[in-house]
């Protein structure tokens, strides 16, 4: 499986995985939260944002869940999308490593850690 | 918007479709009607990206989905970041367009309708000319049928029944044969009775086209005559779709036939609006040759084609005299028969594709003329952009880029004038399909289709690449020359490209208004013809009692007589008659005729056509009785005597007097005296010579003849409209079972023989007329624009003490001149395209001079009239003003 064999993520899987470790989303508010995090720079459009839940679910580290309370619109039932262990682990992984980024590109620039 | 997603959602592979489509759809049209809540082009746009992202997520998710989405959202493909870039020109195209309102509205305005006329157009020939029959590989089936070139048979005649057997056996490259009719007959239940079209087929039929009942069987060897299939439409009025229909007995044509079967809605065979099919089937013992009036369907062996089935057909039809027997007359007739065989498609739709081609035709020019406008327009709007674009590209802007973001409005333009003329259409199309004549085929199926939308979207992308392309390289040809000039002044190159462009729609329009022309004069010639019988004052109808002791041809016509003298009793009510077949409703059929007296030479024979007529049916028809006299009651009753009509008098008796005279005919074995002799009626079709036609008395040409017809009442009367109600109080009383039916004045026949002729000239007409407009809108428009341009010479001219009339005639001879150009290449063009409407022409020639130098003379005053307007603002410039706005 491709994600396995690449376990580096793009900015916007990475900001997929983060939106939803508060707890599970729907799709639309995955997109929202993307955009707000992001400070507008992903705004990303459904077709490419569905490709990307695609293959996050497929390497196992989003799962759908049942919606944690009955939403605004009953009858209208959304997917939710939750974070499993395994990507709870890959974006730890990948939250340490751009904090170790971080970490050298300020040291690099003489800056201090405030 | 909802279903153009979901259409878009086909890219992405199956699995991906179902498990997450429904999703992504849901947050696309969320997506979008967001951005519409901003405002209406943020709206389109997001739209315009989100089908854009749809598509190229799709089918990068189908071929390689390791393609990464970037951190744009947007996955990443050299296509994706290019469309971006375009859309980017075009939303910036937008707001441009957004800041002129009145540029923007007169062309996409402009493009709309032309468009529109297009798409409906465009839904007409599709549903009708280019949607394959619904049979399986329809390109294999054809239809057969007779010529005798020389002989006096019509050009092309159907077939008899030897034809059919014979060809069934024997034809090697026919997989499968069938013979079919159709003609309204009584369909009736326990609760309902209607005349309904039917058709007696072979058994073969549904193999041959290659169809199954959506519900029950097919009818199997030995049904023949017995069972019924009945057609969709029927099962669902008559029997709410109730599946316990099968088994049900229905009379239908001739007796009670077991409902073996229902047939799909869209098995409409031979014609629209059938009611059902009894099959029958054929013993070798029931033929006699030369009974033409059978009606082929074949399927081709996949090897074989119309040429050398044709081939073959014609030597198998070489043995028929000798298999079959027959007359010398029959024999002679073969020796001169040449098969027809045509692909089925192009026998059905034959008839009505010269006039959809040539609407489609107009409309197309329609959409040239349109183009020239707008792009005139684009250009105009360009060079007011000089200055602009030559400073763009002074700092470095490439040309491509340049180029591109012209291009763009003309593609924002033509794109919303597109979704415009699709909606036109929408609105249009039915209210257009409602008023087309009867006798198209298929027109039931016109609809806004996914393939019209798709054509529309294709057609205004051609017209923006037309309508943008030439300005746009123009404009970005801008150098700093002409921004160092300072001078706006049109070059001679530019003019004379603004006068080709106002030759060109002159040229075009005019062509249409010679075709509208001659069409209008057609239809004037069709609607002078004098038919041989009065036109206003008749009401016709036709009943069809069915009662058991109606089984000879006297009872028969007892009861008819007795029916008739009922409604001449009524107020009001001149003359009443009947007639088998009534004029310009339903065909008469065809025979040969002999005279008794040359009997003895069969060359002596006249084809003609039979009917049955009784009452006052000359009079009250206005039908003139040239020689003798016309029917009495007593004729009615007994076999014997007929009535012939003038042309069929004089070619079985040149010269000389019928009357008292015998003739017979191939459908008979007696000999009838003739009694009178009547003028001659247009019985079918007005654009041909009136038939040779003889009358045999109610009671027929022999006893049993008639007992099931049901005949045409034709009744006088200055209150023919309202007379109905009346009748229809009698015909209760005297058979209540009888069904009322194909209820006309003989004004509204007359009307509706040419309908469709009508139809054709009318819609050309709306294109000539459009064409006419924006021609004349264009010159306008071009000439205003030079005007614009020269204020400063012309005020120059005045101040020097050029008079006002002097500077006007100056104006209006520079737009009369490009127009005569326009003139003569105009009625050059129609010279050589005009014979594409020869057979729709009646009595008028497809290169009429009259025509030809009327609607040259119309194009040359409008053309004229254009002129004057920008010639008068000319005059009318103030030498000062003009020098102080330089």
């Amino acid at each position: 499986m491709a994600p396995d064999s690449d376990p580096t993520l793009t900015g916007l899987e990475y900001h997929v995985l983060l939106a939803v470790a508060p707890g599970p989303l729907h799709g639309y508010a995955i997109r929202d939260a993307v955009e707000a995090d992001s400070r507008g720079v992903l705004n990303p459009r459904a077709g490419s944002l569905y490709r990307v839940i695609a293959r996050l679910t497929s390497a196992g580290w989003l799962t759908e869940t049942d919606a944690p309370d009955p939403g605004p619109h009953p009858g209208r039932e959304r997917r939710y999308y939750a974070l499993t262990p395994a990507g709870r682990g890959v974006l730890a992984d990948e939250a340490r490593r751009w904090k170790g980024a971080v970490a050298l590109a300020e040291k690099r620039l003489g800056r201090r850690p405030s | 918007m909802n279903t153009l997603f979901r259409l878009l959602l086909r890219a992405y592979p199956r699995a991906f479709r179902e498990r997450f489509g429904r999703e992504v759809v849901d947050q696309a049209v969320e997506d979008c009607a967001r951005a519409f809540r901003r405002s209406g082009l943020a709206g389109w746009s997001a739209v315009a990206a989100t089908a854009v992202d749809l598509v190229v997520a799709g089918v990068a998710e189908r071929w390689d989905p390791a393609w990464r989405v970037d951190d744009n959202g947007r996955t990443e493909t050299g296509v994706g970041m290019m469309i971006e870039r375009i859309l980017r020109d075009l939303r910036h195209a937008g707001r441009t367009l957004r800041r002129a309102p009145g540029f923007t509205a007169a062309t996409v305005g402009t493009l709309a309708l032309a468009l529109g006329a297009n798409a409906g157009i465009f839904s007409i020939v599709d549903a009708v000319l280019l949607e394959p029959l619904p049979y399986p590989e329809p390109d294999r089936l054809v239809t057969i049928a007779a010529s005798a070139p020389g002989s006096d048979f019509p050009d092309e005649f159907p077939v008899s029944a030897e034809f059919f057997v014979h060809y069934g056996e024997e034809a090697r490259q026919l997989e499968s044969l069938a013979s079919f009719n159709s003609f309204t007959a009584t369909v009736r239940t326990d609760d309902r009775v209607e005349r309904m079209r039917m058709s007696m087929p072979s058994m073969s039929l549904f193999e041959t086209l290659g169809v199954e009942p959506e519900l029950g069987r097919l009818p199997r060897e030995g049904e023949g005559g017995r069972v019924a299939l009945i057609s969709h439409s029927l099962w669902e009025t008559w029997f709410g779709s109730d599946p316990e229909v099968l088994g049900r007995m229905v009379w239908m044509v001739n007796g009670p036939k077991e409902v073996v079967g229902v047939m799909p809605a869209d098995f409409r065979f031979p014609q629209d609006q059938m009611a059902g099919w009894v099959p029958t089937e054929m013993t070798a013992g029931d033929i006699t040759p030369g009974q033409f009036g059978m009606s082929l369907v074949g399927r081709m062996t996949p090897d074989a084609d119309v040429e050398s089935l044709r081939d073959e057909l014609a030597v198998l039809a070489r043995r028929l005299p000798e298999l079959y027997g027959g007359s010398p007359a029959y024999a002679r007739l073969i020796e001169a028969h040449v098969p027809v065989v045509r692909s089925a498609t192009e026998a059905l739709l034959g008839p009505v594709r010269t006039a959809l081609q040539v609407l489609m035709a107009a409309v197309a020019v329609v959409l040239l003329i349109a183009c020239a406008n707008v792009a005139n327009l684009f250009t105009v709007r360009a060079e007011s952009r000089t200055r602009d674009l030559a400073v763009q590209r002074a700092m470095g802007a490439d040309r491509g880029r340049l180029v591109g973001g012209l291009l763009s409005e003309a593609v924002v333009v033509a794109v919303a004038a597109g979704l415009l003329a699709v909606l036109l259409a929408a609105v249009a199309l039915p209210l257009y399909v409602a008023a087309a004549p009867d006798g198209v085929p298929r027109i039931e199926d016109v609809h806004l289709s996914g393939r019209t939308v798709a054509f529309t979207a294709l057609a205004a992308l051609a017209t923006a690449l037309i309508c943008g392309l030439v300005p746009a390289l123009r404009g970005a040809n801008a150098d700093l020359g002409r921004l160092r000039d300072g001078t706006r002044g049109s070059t001679s190159r530019r003019a004379w490209g603004r006068n080709a462009l106002v030759v060109t729609q002159t040229a075009l329009a005019l062509v249409l208004l010679v075709g509208s022309g001659l069409l209008l004069r057609s239809v004037h010639g069709l609607q002078s013809v004098d038919p041989g019988f009065d036109r206003s004052d008749i009401l016709t109808f036709q009943y069809a009692p069915d009662q058991d002791h109606l089984i000879d041809g006297p009872t028969w016509a007892r009861f008819h007589l007795d029916m008739m003298d009922r409604l001449r009793a009524l107020p009001g009510v001149d003359a009443v008659g009947i007639v088998e077949n009534v004029p310009m409703d339903e065909g008469t059929r065809g025979v040969e005729y002999f005279a008794q007296d040359r009997a003895a030479d069969a060359e002596g024979g006249a084809r003609g056509s039979l009917t049955f007529a009784g009452g006052d049916y000359f009079q009250a028809m206005g039908i003139e009785v040239l020689q003798g006299r016309p029917f009495t009651d007593d004729d009615a009753l007994e076999p014997g005597h007929v009535v012939v009509s003038r042309s069929l008098a004089e070619a079985l008796w040149p010269g000389e007097d019928p009357v008292g005279r015998r003739l017979s005919n191939s459908a008979l074995d007696a000999w009838h005296e003739v009694v009178g002799v009547v003028d001659d009626v247009v019985q079918n079709d007005l654009r041909s010579p009136p038939d040779a036609l003889a009358y045999y008395p109610l009671v027929g040409p022999e006893v049993d003849s008639w007992a099931l017809g049901s005949p045409g009442y034709v009744v006088r009367s200055r209150r023919a409209d309202g007379l109905m109600p009346e009748i229809r109080g009698l015909i209760r009383e005297a058979a209540p079972e009888a069904p009322i039916y194909r209820i006309h004045t003989m004004e509204a026949l007359l009307d509706r023989s040419t309908v469709q002729l009508r139809f054709t000239m009318l819609t050309l007409a709306v294109a000539a007329g459009l064409a006419l407009i924006l021609g004349a809108v264009g010159l306008y428009g071009v000439l205003s624009y030079v005007v614009g341009q020269r204020t400063r010479e012309i005020g120059v001219r005045m101040a020097l003490g050029a008079e006002a009339g002097r500077v006007r005639r100056m104006v209006v001879r520079q737009g009369v001149g490009v127009v005569a150009v326009g003139i003569v290449l105009g009625l050059a063009i129609a010279f050589l395209a005009t014979g594409a409407l020869s057979s729709l022409l009646y009595e008028v020639a497809a290169v009429d001079p009259w025509t030809f130098g009327a609607m040259a003379a119309v194009m040359g005053a409008v053309g004229a009239l254009a002129s004057w307007v920008p010639a008068l603002r000319a005059s009318r410039v103030d030498p000062i003003e003009s020098m102080r706005d330089g």
